[in-house]
């Protein structure tokens, strides 16, 4: 057993000379027999690394066996394959000169280990170490992509594009789901144009559409939507601390609080003044003022939770 | 009629017509005077000096043009900007602001008052925030009336979420856009309501106005289509709508084109097809029209319908055509990425860099607008119940623009306006409802009052019937149930509103304790108000960010001037011609304060050239110093807030450098190798190679341990425990660092002398000699 990795060392040198086009047809085959993906082991990862190789290549390290429960594994794979295919369908010159590999972590541990890898998926290219495409600045060393545009093929096939030989023709597939529901929800609002246009022409409508979105957007939906905050924090807290974040559970409290006040600005001016018995009148206007102030209240005081130096408070 | 309260009876209505006018000027002359004064705790707290960054490039503009004249602006060209670049300053910027002032310093001049032109832009702000009060009131009076727009110009006056950008020195192009935005809407919405040609080439002349002074013009651009749009779809296209926008789209179009930086871009650009199509549209229609009121034949009427909408699809389909040919240049990136929130972090991170351009979340608009957020709907609701063509535009902007405001800081300021008419319509109502003395007749009390009782031992039965309790718990029971009693009829009256026909019956409020508790409660509420806006004006938006505020043990102000103290370093020790490099941010302040050539500064126009600096400061020494040397900088400035706490430092903005250099050279700089093996940001012994070898981290941190003199240092603005040896620095020398060391300045050693590398010759210097294994061999063997 000993003797192997020194016949391996001491073979080396013949190897690398002789078997880098051995290699590389060796890795056209096997990149021909899977769509343009290399399931590698430790064997084939060490022919498609070869030190003297003139191809150069992009290798998505993962953990795809449901022990490891890796959901971003699962979740990046089929983009992965995606723009492998679509490297395969370029001409055989520049398809051959760049290749796509797959380490699973069950099937090859060693290379993870080998490499200090510590999570997953990772993407790396390796740039051609010789020959002509080997880069001008001589970096030969792997390149970690960033997944910081999530794990969609449409911006990693352009980042991956930089180093390929020729942009990789991915397109992303037409989602016929997506264009049929639109297409079923556009022609069945026609049907119903005659059944609902009344509802359609009430200014009401209109007017709770408006006043809804106004007061979603005043809660910060679009904050908790572009930065993809959680509903809640962690232990059930629904309040971010700090004046420049916010929950997705916020955005219901504070647009509730908002609404609830200005109904009441709203029966005190419009509903009050058309009650006819004094005694029931009084009492609604004492209701109203009531709830107005307890949830103005209310309100700074969720505010001073999160903008701590506000000097301010009512009721509570 | 009964009354509440008595009023006088002897006064003729002349005097109650001249008193109420007379108090409308004197309430006016008050607000303005009241939003002036508010934005003046910047001038009180520090001094008259102009704020941030873009103001100091409006400033130095400004002086260009007030000392040389406005052809020798209009012509300038600035060779110090984007080094080696340079800028042509006149055909690039807006020259609203600064020909605005231009023209206050000329006639303050001419009278013979010789006022600084540095105090003039520093109160441009202040002076406009007036202006704008005024418009407002304007504006909200033709959305109900004049008390409407009294508490309107008053809200608009102090509210934070237009003081953050006009607080005194704060010279920027918003200090007089909302100004003339509040302006042309007034009178857009005059020449709409009178149907009137010379109002509507008035909004044309103030939209020119507006196109010359703010990038945000496009708000209007595409408010009034969408508004006259609207209009149309509701079927109340009229001639007054006609020839209010075709006044305002033909002179208004035209003059905008006359603004160098934006020329033909109103006929080329998408942020503009709104406004062209809904022009086309609208001569269609009036075209049909016409020949509606001509032609009796029903067939050919309908005809004719069919026509015209076919018109309108083929020039919306030819609008788009003409985009995809590139006859028309699609969405420009800014504006795009208003609807694609993810467009700007994929495509130009510079824009999503600023830090304005970010995300809102509620407290900021609860800090910025207070009560008026929530009197916002219901003045909304309002506009509803009347919806007139003018409320429809309320309308319109209210949903546009708290979409808007939603997504980016910045544009809060343009919700604000509407925030505020919206506000002051709801808030107004109330008074108005409850102040007003007429008592309406009790006849029908009796017997509603029967009712109630009739309603309230009906659910008594239903409750005790359902349960046998104790009579202890039956009151209990029966207080809710009579609470409810009032909200019984609350159905049919709500129905009664919704439906908008004047009902006959008596409308009023009944008592003079109810109006009491209301009208306190209101007045509370707008005194609760003053105080907030005033507390975050004094606190959170007079800073100036050029020279900080600290507070002594003993509660006394101390002021942190490293800015100035280091420009004006940069300004007395090194030659005029000497190339300072920083990140974007300072570029504006470099040239308006140190008077140096700068690489890059705010205006971000070429994207390469600042993702030059930023691989330049995120790469090790070697690699920057050809850089430095090929675009012949001479001293580079970096903030670093670690030892004062000063959290808006370049290591933390580090990052984004290092993303705008990786977008250009994505195989040499890559974000993953500024983090730790964890993923975390460090600067501490845990930081990777790449981070420790970056210029950025060497500047920032050369010689900090020193500092402390033998004991742990501390970097305070990321909390972490910085290496006992710090960084070295081979290929630049420190020339300055400020008191509290936020700003720090070093000079690019030039060649050696001797052609070595200068890492070797630093070497030799410091006495170490190379090694070579020939020597100590020879060495060994003498021994």
């Amino acid at each position: 057993m000993l003797l192997l990795p020194f016949l391996a060392l001491f073979f080396l040198p013949f190897c690398i000379a002789a078997s880098v086009d051995a290699d590389h047809a060796k890795l056209v085959q096997l990149a021909a027999r899977n769509n343009g993906v290399i399931r590698l082991d430790e064997h084939s990862y060490n022919l498609l690394t070869n030190p003297k190789r003139t191809w150069s290549a992009s290798v998505q390290f993962t953990a795809l066996d449901k022990r490891r429960r890796c959901g971003p594994c699962k979740e990046f794979d089929p983009s992965w394959n995606a723009i492998a295919k679509a490297w395969s369908t370029v001409p055989a010159a520049e398809r051959d000169s760049h290749f796509f590999g797959t380490v699973d972590f069950d099937q090859a541990m060693s290379i993870f280990q080998q490499l200090g890898l510590q999570s997953a998926p990772v993407v790396q290219v390796l740039p051609a170490a010789d020959g002509s495409r080997r880069p001008a600045s001589g970096r030969t060393n792997p390149i970690a992509l960033d997944f910081s545009q999530g794990f969609d093929a449409g911006p990693l096939a352009e980042q991956l594009s930089h180093y390929t030989p020729i942009p990789i023709p991915y397109k992303a597939p037409i989602d016929y789901s997506r264009v049929a529901s639109g297409l079923f929800v556009l022609l069945s609002f026609v049907a119903a144009l005659r059944f609902i246009s009344p509802i359609l022409k009430s200014r009401w409508t209109w007017a709770v559409i408006t006043v809804l979105t106004s007061l979603v957007m005043t809660s910060g939906f679009m904050f908790v939507r572009i930065r993809g905050m959680p509903f809640n924090g962690p232990n059930g807290a629904w309040v971010a601390g700090g004046y420049q974040t916010q929950y997705g559970q916020e955005i219901q409290v504070v647009s509730m609080i908002y609404g609830t006040l200005a109904a009441g600005f709203l029966m005190l001016t419009l509903v009050v003044p058309r009650q006819t018995s004094p005694s029931r009148q009084r009492m609604q206007v004492y209701l109203w003022t009531g709830v107005i102030f307890v949830m103005y209240s209310v309100l700074v005081s969720l505010f001073k939770e999160k903008n701590r130096g506000y000097p301010f408070r009512l009721l509570l | 009629m009964p009354l509440a309260y008595s009023l006088p009876t002897d006064l003729s209505p002349a005097t109650v017509v001249n008193a109420s006018s007379l108090l409308r000027i004197v309430a006016l002359a008050l607000i303005s005077g009241a939003a002036i004064a508010s934005r003046l705790f910047a001038v009180v707290n520090f001094e008259s000096v102009i704020h941030e960054f873009d103001p100091w490039f409006n400033y130095r503009a400004t002086r260009v043009l007030a000392s040389k004249g406005f052809y020798e602006f209009w012509n300038w060209f600035d060779p110090t900007a984007w080094y080696p670049l340079g800028r042509v300053v006149g055909g690039t910027i807006y020259p609203g602001l600064m020909a605005t002032s231009g023209v206050i310093y000329n006639v303050l001049h001419a009278l013979n008052l010789p006022v600084d032109i540095r105090n003039i832009c520093v109160l441009l702000a202040p002076g406009f925030s007036a202006l704008t009060a005024w418009s407002t009131y304007m504006f909200t009076k033709e959305m109900k009336d004049e008390s409407a727009g009294l508490l309107a110009a008053a809200f608009i006056g102090i509210v934070p979420g237009y003081i953050s950008r006009s607080v005194a020195g704060s010279y920027d192009n918003e200090a007089i856009a909302i100004f003339l935005l509040m302006f042309t809407f007034f009178l857009w919405i005059k020449a709409l309501k009178t149907g009137s040609a010379f109002f509507g080439t008035l909004a044309a002349l103030f939209y020119f106005y507006m196109v010359a002074a703010w990038g945000g013009y496009a708000f209007i651009t595409n408010m009034i289509p969408l508004h006259a749009f609207a209009l149309i779809l509701m079927g109340r296209f009229s001639s007054r709508l006609y020839v209010a926008y075709s006044s305002w789209y033909a002179i208004g179009t035209l003059a905008s084109m006359q603004v160098p930086f934006v020329g033909f871009q109103p006929v080329r650009t998408s942020e503009h097809m709104a406004a062209l199509g809904v022009f086309g549209l609208l001569q269609i229609i009036a075209f049909a029209e016409l020949v509606r009121t001509h032609v009796s034949s029903k067939q050919f009427q309908s005809l004719l319908y069919a026509s015209v909408i076919g018109m309108g699809i083929l020039g919306a389909l030819a609008i788009v055509g003409l985009t995809y040919k590139g006859w028309i240049a699609p969405w420009t990136g800014r504006f795009y990425s208003l609807w694609d929130t993810g467009y700007a972090k994929k495509y130009i991170p510079i824009i999503a860099s600023v830090s304005e351009h970010q995300p809102t979340a509620w407290p900021s608009f609860f800090m910025d607008l207070q009560l008026l957020i929530f009197l916002f709907p219901a003045g909304v609701i309002l506009c509803f119940r009347e919806l007139r063509d003018e409320h429809v535009f309320v309308i319109i902007y209210a949903v546009v623009a708290s979409y808007f405001a939603g997504v980016m800081v910045r544009l809060m300021l343009t919700l604000t306006p509407c925030v505020c008419v919206c506000a002051a319509v709801a808030f107004s109502s109330v008074l108005d409802t409850y102040i007003d003395p007429v008592e309406p007749d009790a006849v029908e009390e009796a017997e509603t009052a029967g009712d109630g009782a009739v309603s309230a031992s009906s659910t008594g039965i239903s409750t005790s019937s359902g349960s046998t309790t104790t009579s202890t718990k039956k009151g209990k029971k029966a207080a809710p149930a009579a609470q409810a009693g009032p909200l019984d009829g609350l159905v049919s009256t709500v129905s009664a509103v919704v439906s908008t026909k004047k009902g006959d019956k008596a409308q009023g409020i009944f008592g003079g304790d109810t109006r009491l508790a209301v009208i306190l409660n209101a007045l509370g509420m707008l005194l609760f108000f003053v105080l907030h806006c005033t507390y975050v004006t004094s606190s959170a938006y007079s800073s100036p960010s050029v020279v900080l505020a600290s507070t002594n043990p003993d509660g006394s102000q101390h002021i942190i001037d490293d800015f100035r103290e280091a420009y004006y370093w940069l300004r007395q020790n090194t030659p005029e011609t000497a190339v300072v490099m920083s990140w974007w941010d300072y570029g504006y302040q470099i040239a308006g304060m140190a008077d140096r050539p700068t690489l890059v500064d705010n205006n971000t126009w070429n994207n390469t050239h600042i993702a030059t600096v930023g691989k330049a400061m995120s790469s090790s020494e070697e690699v920057a110093y050809p850089i430095l040397r090929k675009h012949d900088v001479d001293y580079v400035l970096v903030i670093f807030g670690g030892l004062l706490g000063y959290s808006g430092d370049d290591i933390n903005k580090f990052l984004w450098m290092v993303r705008i250099a990786q977008g250009v050279w994505p195989d040499e700089i890559q974000e993953p190798n500024y983090f730790t093996a964890k993923g975390e940001y460090k600067v501490d012994d845990a930081a990777s190679t790449t981070m420790k070898n970056s210029l950025m981290y060497k500047m920032s941190y050369y010689r900090f341990a020193e500092l402390f003199g033998g004991n742990q240092a501390v970097d305070r603005v990321r909390g972490q425990q910085m290496p006992r040896i710090g960084p070295t620095l081979d290929y630049l020398d420190e020339a300055f660092t400020s008191e509290n060391w936020i700003v720090r300045i070093y000079q690019v050693k030039k060649d050696d002398l001797l052609g070595r590398d200068l890492r070797t010759a630093n070497a030799f210097e410091q006495g170490k000699k190379r090694k070579r294994s020939k020597p100590m061999a020879r060495r060994r063997a003498i021994v």
